[in-house]
C-alpha cells in the first residue's frame, strides 16, 4: 500500500518535471528517465571543534548507463563525503539532505536495513585503502563468496565458488582457484585492491563508485588496476563514478567530469570541454599546476596561493575568491552558481543535461582559450642557475657513492633465527652529483630508494661502499667533528611535511635549532631566521606559530627553511611533494627551483611521481630491486628510454590529456615485484620483463644466466646522441610482447 | 562554562586579520573544551579540589586538633561539641581526618607526579639510545619489578630502617618507598612510546642536524607524551593513595602519631561494631577521594582521544549549538 503512495507521488512529481523540462527549464529534482544514479542537491554538514562542517555543498549530477564520472578536486573538497552519503555509509552524526535516486528510487532516507539491499548489489564501491578494507581472519573467496550469498542466499554452493573463480579471473588473479583459499596478508597490494574490485562487481552493480583507488599503489601497479577497472566496467555494463585528486588518472577513463571546489562543484563538462577548454580560474590553474611527464621544453607551474576556504563559515561570495588572481568586487557578492558556459544565464540548479559544460564562475565568458593560465597566476619564469652554463664535467662533485651495498639478513623462527635469506635492499649503487645539479631516483615502492637515502645520512665508517660527501669519505669518518663538517653540507627534507616538525615547536624554534647547535649566538639566530622565511615565501611574523596553525604547502616550506638554515651545498629531498595536493605542490616545486638556482644547491630527490621528477630534475636514475637499471640526462631517459622498466614506468604514467591518453600504448606489466628469496639470478627484470616475454629461448638464457651491466649503449651512433646515458639490458632494442600492450580506443 | 561559540563581532574582525587563526585552535584549548564537556570529570575535579581545600583549611574550623585529647568525650559519637565524634582515646575526629586526608593527598600527589617524572625521563632515556643501555637499564627496571614491595615497605617503616626513622617522619619515608616502586610500570610504558616517537621524522631530523641525544630527549621526546604522563598522574596519585591504606590498614605504613586515611581506617576496623563512625568517615573519604580520581582519568581519556566521539552531532544543526553543549 504505502509503495502505491509513493509511487503516485512520484509519478506526479515526474509530470511536474516533465512540464517543466517541456517548458525549457530544468526542475530541481527532475532526472532523466534513462540515468541510473541522479544526485541532487546534495548536502552533508558535520559537526566539529570548530563549529558546524558544511562539507558538501549543493552536488548535483547524473550518470548514464556504462559511463563514466570523474570528481576531481584536492584534499578535503568533500569528494568522498559525497561518495559515502550516495553509498548511505555516513555516521547517524551527519546531516544529510539533498535526493539521490537509483534507477528513479530514492536512496537518502533509507533506513540502514533497506540501503543494506542496494549495497554492494546494484551500487558498489572500491575504496582507497586496499589493506584496511579485507578482513584479514577470512579467506579471500570466503569474503567474496559471502558478497555474493548476502543478495542471492538462494545460490548453490557450486555456483558461488565458480562465480569467485570466475570474478578473481577477470580481476587477472593468476591460478584463482588455488587463490580461493588465500587470505588477504598472502596478497600484495595491488593484487587486495582487484579483490576489493572482484567483490564490488560480484553481484553486476549498476553503479560502481571507486574513491581513489589506485592512490595508494605504485604507477605499474595503478596501471594495472585502472585496466582492471576497465574491464570490469566492460564486462558488466556498469555506470562508474571515478573519484581522484589526479587529474591524469580520469582524464584517458572519464566521460564526463565534476571539479569540486570547497564541497561544491565549480565546474562540469565533458572531459573534453575540461581539459581543453576549461572556463573556471580554478580547474585552469589546477591544470596549470601539474608538470607534465610527456613534455621536455620546461615551462614553469602555476602555482595557486593560499589553502581551501574553511567550510565552517558560509562564505559571503565566490568561494574560490581568497585564492583567485582575477578576483573583483563583483565576486564578492553571493556565491556564483553552476552555468552553462556561453549559454543563457540564469540560477540553472539543476543540470541541463549531463555533460555540458558549466562553470562556477561569473567571468566564465572572459576566460577562452586566448587567456595564458601563466599569466593570469603570475607563474614566475623559469629560473636559470648559473650553473646551467658550466658543462657537467667541470662541476665539482658534491656527492658521490661508490657501490653501496646494503642487504638485511632475512630470519625466521621464533627463539632460534634462522638466516633464509638475503633481501639486496641496495646493491652495488655508483652515482655522483655535481654542483647546482638536481639528481633523482626514482622506482617503484621498494626497490630500495629510502634506504640509498638513510645509507647517505648514516655516514658511517663501517658502510659497506664509499660516500663522499663535499670531499669527506665515510671512510675516514671517525669522530664526532667529521660528522658534524659533514652535516653542514648536507640537510634533509622529509616527506611527510606534518611528522617532520615537533607539533610543539614554534617556527621559530624548529629554525633555530639547527642554529644554536652551530653556536650561533641569538642576535645572528634572529636575523638568519628572518632571513629564512623570506627566502621560503613565509610571512616573517609568522615565527611564532605553532606547524598545525600552517598548511600543508607551509609546513613543507618550513621543512625547507630548516634544512637551509646551516647553508648546505647538497638537500636531500624525500618525496618532498607527495604529500601535498596538486595545487601546493606547485608552489613548493618553483620554490625548489628557484632555490637551486639562486643559492646554486644540488638536489638529490626520491619520488615516485615521474612528472614531477621530469620537471625539477637534471639527471635521473631508475631503480629496481636495489640496483641501478637506467642512468641518464633526464631529458634523454624520459624521451628515449632503453631499459624494457623505464619504458614500461613512463607509459603507466597518467597523462592529464585526454587525447594522449585515448591513443597512448600502454604497457602493463605482469606481477609485482619479486619477493626477495626468489631474487632472480640473471637479469632481475626477467620475471616482468615485456622484451623478455617475446624473446627466443635461445636469447632468453642470455637474460637468466648473465647479469646485464649497467653502461652506455653499444652502438656508437645512439651512444653519441645521449652521451650520458647508460642502461642494463642486453636486448635494449628488442619487441615487446603484444600481450602486455593496451591502447584504448576513444571511448 | 561560557559559549565558547559565541561570534562576538569584534572578535571576529580581529581574526580576521590573524589570517586563518579562527580554524586553529590551540590543542591544549580542545582538551581543556572536551573536558569541560564531560560532566562527570569536572564533578571529579570539583571534589578533588574542595577535598584539598578542605584538608588545608578544614582545621582552622575547629577548636580542638589530632593531639588534644577531650576527657568528657571519649568515643562519642557525633555531637554538637564533635561534629564526627570523638575516637577511642577521646580525639577528634573530625580534626584526625582534616589531617589524615591532607597526608594521604600529600603522599598521592608527591608519589605520583615524582614516580611520573622519573618514569618519564629513564624510559624516553632507554628508547632513545636503544641497544646496550636499553638493555641494561631494561634490565634494572625488570629486577626492581620483581622485587616484593611489601617486604620493602615492611622492613623500612618498621625494624631494619631505624636509623631512618629517626631522621625521617613516617610519612615521608613511606613517600620514599612508594616512590621507588611505582615507576617502573609507566617507564615501559613510556619506553614503548617513545620508541614509536623516535621513527618520527622530527626526531630523524634533529639527529641528522646532529643534535646531542640528551636534547633531543628532553626538548622533543618529553613533551611529546605530555598526554600520556598527565593521564598517568592521576593514575599514580590514585594508587598511591590507595598503597598508603592499604599499608597502614596492615600497619606497616604511616606510623602513630602520624595520621592517615589508612591508620584511621585501619584502627576502627576492629571496632565497627562499637564505634561504627570511626570507620565509616575516613572510608567515605577515601571513597571520594579516590572516586573524583577514577571520574577526572575518565574524562581525560576522553579528551585527549581524537576518537572518542565527544564532538557531538550535526544532525539537529539548528540547535546544534544548545545541543553540543547538553551532549553529555
Ligand atoms: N566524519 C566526519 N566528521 C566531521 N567532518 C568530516 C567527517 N568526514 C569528513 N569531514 C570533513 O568534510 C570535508 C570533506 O572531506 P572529504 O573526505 O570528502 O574530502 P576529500 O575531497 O575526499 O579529500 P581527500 O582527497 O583528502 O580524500 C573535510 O573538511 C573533512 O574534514
Ligand atoms: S567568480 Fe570571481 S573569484 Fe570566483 S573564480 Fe570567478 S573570477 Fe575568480
Ligand atoms: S636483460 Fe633481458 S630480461 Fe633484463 S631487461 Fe633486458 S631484455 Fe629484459
Ligand atoms: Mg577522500
Amino acid at each position: 500500500m504505502s509503495s502505491e503512495t509513493t509511487a503516485s507521488t512520484e509519478r506526479t512529481a515526474d509530470s511536474v518535471a516533465e512540464r517543466l523540462h517541456i517548458a525549457g527549464l530544468p526542475a530541481p529534482g527532475y532526472a532523466p528517465a534513462d540515468a541510473v544514479l541522479s544526485v541532487r542537491d546534495l548536502n552533508v554538514r558535520f559537526n566539529s571543534e570548530n563549529g558546524v562542517v558544511h562539507a558538501v555543498r549543493g552536488v548535483g549530477f547524473d550518470l548514464l548507463p556504462g559511463k563514466t564520472l570523474g570528481i576531481v578536486g584536492e584534499s578535503g573538497s568533500g569528494k568522498s563525503v559525497t561518495s559515502l552519503a550516495i553509498m548511505g555509509l555516513l555516521p547517524p552524526t551527519a546531516e544529510i539532505t539533498g535526493s539521490v535516486r537509483l534507477n528513479g528510487k530514492e536512496l537518502l532516507r533509507l533506513s540502514d536495513k533497506a540501503m543494506c539491499k542496494y549495497r554492494g548489489n546494484d551500487i558498489a564501491m572500491v575504496f582507497q585503502d586496499p589493506l584496511s578494507s579485507l578482513t584479514p581472519v577470512y579467506t579471500v573467496g570466503h569474503q567474496i563468496i559471502e558478497a555474493l550469498t548476502v543478495h542471492h542466499p538462494k545460490m548453490s554452493k557450486q555456483a558461488t565458488e565458480a562465480r569467485a573463480v570466475e570474478l578473481l579471473r577477470m580481476v587477472g588473479i593468476p591460478s584463482p582457484k588455488d587463490r580461493l583459499k588465500a587470505f588477504p596478508h598472502e596478497f600484495s597490494g595491488g593484487m587486495r585492491q582487484r579483490v576489493m574490485i572482484a567483490i564490488a562487481i560480484a553481484n553486476n552493480p549498476r553503479v560502481l563508485i571507486a574513491d581513489e583507488p589506485t592512490t595508494a599503489l605504485d604507477v605499474t601497479i595503478q596501471a594495472q588496476v585502472l585496466e582492471v577497472l576497465h574491464t570490469a566496467q566492460e564486462e558488466t555494463g556498469a555506470a562508474v563514478v571515478m573519484i581522484t585528486h589526479d587529474l591524469g588518472v580520469v582524464a584517458g577513463m572519464a566521460d564526463d567530469i565534476m571539479v569540486m571546489y570547497a564541497g561544491k562543484p565549480v565546474e562540469t563538462g565533458s572531459v573534453d570541454d575540461i581539459y581543453y577548454n576549461p572556463r573556471m580560474p580554478y580547474t585552469m590553474g589546477l591544470l596549470g599546476a601539474v608538470p607534465r611527464v610527456d613534455i621536455s621544453e620546461k615551462i614553469s607551474l602555476v602555482p595557486i596561493e593560499g589553502i581551501p576556504p574553511n567550510l565552517v563559515h558560509k562564505p559571503t561570495g565566490c568561494s574560490f575568491a581568497p585564492r583567485c588572481p582575477l578576483v573583483s568586487d563583483a565576486c564578492l557578492q553571493g556565491e556564483p552558481e553552476l552555468w552553462p558556459v556561453g549559454g543563457p544565464r540564469g540560477g540553472a540548479n539543476g543540470l541541463p543535461a549531463s555533460g555540458t559544460h558549466q562553470a562556477a564562475c561569473i567571468k566564465t565568458d572572459s576566460l577562452g582559450a586566448e587567456v595564458d593560465v601563466h599569466e593570469i597566476f603570475h607563474a614566475p619564469a623559469v629560473p636559470v642557475s648559473r650553473f646551467d652554463a658550466v658543462p657537467r664535467l667541470e662541476r665539482k662533485t658534491v656527492l658521490e657513492l661508490k657501490d653501496v651495498r646494503k642487504h638485511f639478513p632475512l630470519l625466521k623462527g621464533a627463539l632460534i633465527k634462522r638466516r633464509i635469506g638475503t633481501v639486496k635492499a641496495v646493491d652495488g649503487l655508483s652515482f655522483d652529483i655535481r654542483e647546482g645539479e638536481c639528481f633523482s631516483i626514482v622506482g617503484e615502492s621498494g626497490c630500495g630508494k629510502t634506504t640509498t637515502l638513510l645509507e647517505i645520512m648514516e655516514f658511517h665508517k663501517d658502510q659497506d661502499g664509499e660516500v663522499t660527501i663535499g670531499g669527506l669519505s665515510n671512510k675516514a669518518a671517525s669522530d664526532a667533528r667529521t660528522k658534524n663538517a659533514m652535516r653542514k653540507e648536507l640537510q634533509m627534507v622529509f616527506q611527510d611535511p606534518t611528522g617532520a616538525l615537533d607539533p610543539r615547536f614554534t617556527v621559530y624554534e624548529v629554525l633555530a635549532e639547527p642554529l644554536e647547535n652551530q653556536g650561533m649566538d641569538k642576535p645572528a639566530i634572529r636575523k638568519r631566521i628572518m632571513e629564512l622565511m623570506k627566502l621560503v615565501g613565509l610571512q616573517p611574523d609568522h615565527v611564532n606559530r605553532f606547524p598545525n596553525q600552517f598548511s600543508g604547502g607551509q609546513r613543507q616550506r618550513i621543512g625547507i627553511a630548516r634544512a637551509l638554515a646551516v647553508n648546505p651545498k647538497l638537500v636531500v629531498l624525500d618525496e618532498p611533494v607527495s604529500a601535498l595536493d596538486v595545487s601546493v605542490q606547485a608552489g613548493v616545486i618553483n620554490l625548489l627551483d628557484k632555490l637551486r638556482a639562486e643559492l646554486g644547491l644540488s638536489y638529490l630527490m626520491v619520488a615516485h611521481d615521474l612528472s614531477v621528477v621530469r620537471h625539477i630534475s637534471n639527471r635521473v636514475a631508475v631503480m629496481y630491486l636495489g640496483k641501478i637499471v637506467e642512468i641518464g640526462d633526464v631529458d634523454s631517459v624520459f624521451d628515449n628510454p632503453r631499459h624494457p622498466y623505464t619504458r614500461a614506468l613512463l607509459s603507466a604514467i597518467p597523462v592529464p590529456d585526454p587525447q594522449v591518453e585515448r591513443t597512448r600504448e600502454r604497457i602493463i606489466l605482469q606481477g609485482d615485484l619479486p619477493s626477495p628469496l626468489d631474487a632472480p639470478k640473471g637479469c632481475n627484470f626477467a620475471t616482468r620483463c615485456p622484451v623478455f616475454a617475446a624473446l627466443p629461448a635461445a636469447k632468453q638464457e642470455k637474460c637468466l644466466t648473465l647479469e646485464p651491466p649497467l653502461e652506455p649503449a653499444a652502438s656508437s651512433q645512439a651512444a653519441q646522441a645521449a652521451p650520458d646515458q647508460q642502461f642494463a639490458c642486453f636486448f635494449p632494442d628488442g619487441e615487446l610482447d603484444a600481450d602486455m600492450l593496451v591502447v584504448h580506443g576513444a571511448p | 562554562m561560557t559559549n565558547l561559540n559565541a561570534i562576538d563581532p569584534a572578535a571576529v574582525a580581529e581574526e580576521a586579520k590573524i589570517e586563518n587563526d579562527d580554524v586553529v585552535i590551540a590543542k591544549s584549548a580542545i582538551i581543556l573544551r572536551r573536558f569541560l564537556r564531560n560532566k562527570t570529570a569536572v564533578a571529579g575535579l570539583a571534589i578533588f579540589l574542595a577535598l584539598t581545600v578542605f584538608s588545608f583549611v578544614g582545621g582552622y574550623l575547629t577548636p580542638w586538633d589530632k593531639e588534644t585529647i577531650d576527657p568528657f568525650n571519649i568515643g562519642m559519637p557525633p555531637s554538637a561539641d564533635h561534629l564526627l565524634g570523638t575516637s577511642q582515646a577521646g580525639i577528634d575526629l573530625y580534626a584526625l581526618t582534616v589531617e589524615g586526608t591532607r597526608i594521604s593527598i600529600l603522599i598521592g600527589l608527591v608519589v605520583g607526579l615524582a614516580s611520573v617524572l622519573i618514569a618519564a625521563i629513564y624510559g624516553c632515556t632507554m628508547a632513545y639510545f636503544g641497544g646496550k643501555v636499553d638493555k641494561v637499564m631494561l634490565f634494572i627496571l625488570e629486577a626492581l619489578i620483581m622485587m616484593p614491595a611489601l617486604l620493602v615497605v615492611a622492613v623500612a617503616t618498621s625494624g631494619g630502617g631505624n636509623g631512618l626513622q629517626e631522621n625521617l617522619p613516617s610519612w615521608l619515608l613511606l613517600i620514599i618507598v612508594l616512590l621507588v616502586f611505582s615507576w617502573m610500570g609507566t617507564a615501559r610504558l613510556i619506553r614503548s612510546l617513545s620508541m614509536s616517537l623516535m621513527q618520527r621524522d622530527f626526531v630523524k631530523a634533529a639527529q641528522y642536524m646532529g643534535i646531542p641525544a640528551r636534547r633531543i630527549v628532553w626538548r622533543h621526546l618529553v613533551p611529546n607524551i605530555g598526554s600520556l604522563l598527565v593521564l598517568d598522574i592521576t593514575r599514580g596519585v590514585t594508587g598511591a593513595i590507595l598503597a598508603e591504606v592499604a599499608f597502614s590498614f596492615i600497619g606497616i605504613g604511616i606510623k602513630v602519631p602520624d595520621v592517615s586515611l589508612g591508620v584511621l581506617i585501619g584502627q576502627a576496623t576492629s571496632q565497627v561494631a562499637t564505634f561504627p563512625w570511626m570507620f565509616w568517615v575516613p572510608l567515605v573519604v577515601m571513597f571520594l577521594l579516590t572516586g573524583s580520581l577514577a571520574m577526572m582519568n575518565d574524562g581525560l581519556r576522553d579528551a585527549f582521544d581524537p576518537s572518542s566521539g565527544s564532538i557531538g552531532s550535526a544532525n539537529r544543526s539548528k540547535t546544534q549549538k544548545t545541543a553540543k553543549k547538553n551532549s553529555k
